[in-house]
């Protein structure tokens, strides 16, 4: 879908908003386009015989991935005229191609004053076992 | 500790900004092309390469994983931006047959102001 996004209004948002889920069908050539466009060949992303010798079941994807797939979450709800301070948070989980990966978002905090939002974000496949976990992004709108 | 790596400046085009978001699957069009928050990684790229391909350090790769990555900003990224990213290795420890890496990272622009920073936290496990 291509759309140009609407932007939030600082104003109707509250502490405990749920942002909309994202979420993302990961498959191999989404990790390749993903490698080639990062830089990260390293292979166990990308073989999946070198990926079985190291101990994976197959190729995984970059965490990077997942995060980027959080931070457009973000960045999807926060529209043009918002911007992204600060992001982090935690790998618990591998992903592997064909999993759906499932981002999920609240509003955490609301600084009126300073005209900052943080956000408690999070991850998870289609057994519902988290591949993001500790998700923060702080964002000035 | 306190190894530090550079990477050459890094040249930000639309294109480069693109091919990540069509990786990412991020769609939006937008009048004012801003790199998202996570192409840091691309920019910052080369300092993660020369940090696991270090000989002296000698990281297991095939046995590492990330384990945490952490971002803060002080600018949006446009094309045409020239970053220069330095990382350090900021801590080394072990624990059982699992060794752990914080690498932090600052990157600048073509007039040494500060763009963003990161850290990352690497786990190599033994097998």
């Amino acid at each position: 879908m291509t759309a140009v996004r609407e932007v939030v209004d600082f104003k109707a948002i509250k502490i405990g908003d749920a942002l909309p889920d994202l979420r993302k069908t990961v498959t191999v050539e989404q990790i390749r386009a993903y490698a080639a466009a990062s830089g990260d060949r390293n292979p166990i992303h990308l073989d999946d015989e070198f990926a079985r010798r190291a101990g994976l079941p197959g190729v995984i994807a970059h965490g990077m991935l997942t995060m980027a797939f959080v931070n457009q979450l973000v960045t999807d709800w926060l529209g043009s005229r918002g911007a992204v301070r600060s992001l982090q948070g935690r790998f618990a989980g591998m992903v592997l191609p064909g999993d759906e990966v499932r981002c999920t978002g609240t509003v955490l905090n609301k600084d009126d004053s300073r005209r900052r939002i943080t956000l408690s974000l999070g991850a998870a496949n289609q057994r519902g076992e988290r591949v993001f976990t500790k998700g923060v992004a702080e964002a000035e709108v | 500790m306190g190894r530090t790596y550079e990477t050459e400046p890094f040249e930000v085009t639309a294109e480069s900004i693109r091919a990540y978001m069509n990786a990412v699957g991020d769609t939006r069009v937008e009048p004012d092309l801003v790199a998202p928050p996570t192409y840091a990684m691309v920019y910052g790229f080369d300092a993660y390469w020369q940090l696991w391909s270090d000989k002296e350090v000698a990281l297991d790769t095939a046995h590492l994983v990330h384990g945490e990555q952490s971002f803060t900003y002080h600018r949006p990224v446009r094309p045409g931006d020239l970053l220069k990213t330095t990382g350090r290795i900021a801590g080394i420890s072990a624990r059982g047959n699992m060794e752990f890496v914080t690498f932090d990272l600052s990157a600048k622009d073509a007039g040494d102001q500060p763009v963003s920073e990161a850290s990352a936290l690497f786990i190599i496990r033994t097998p």
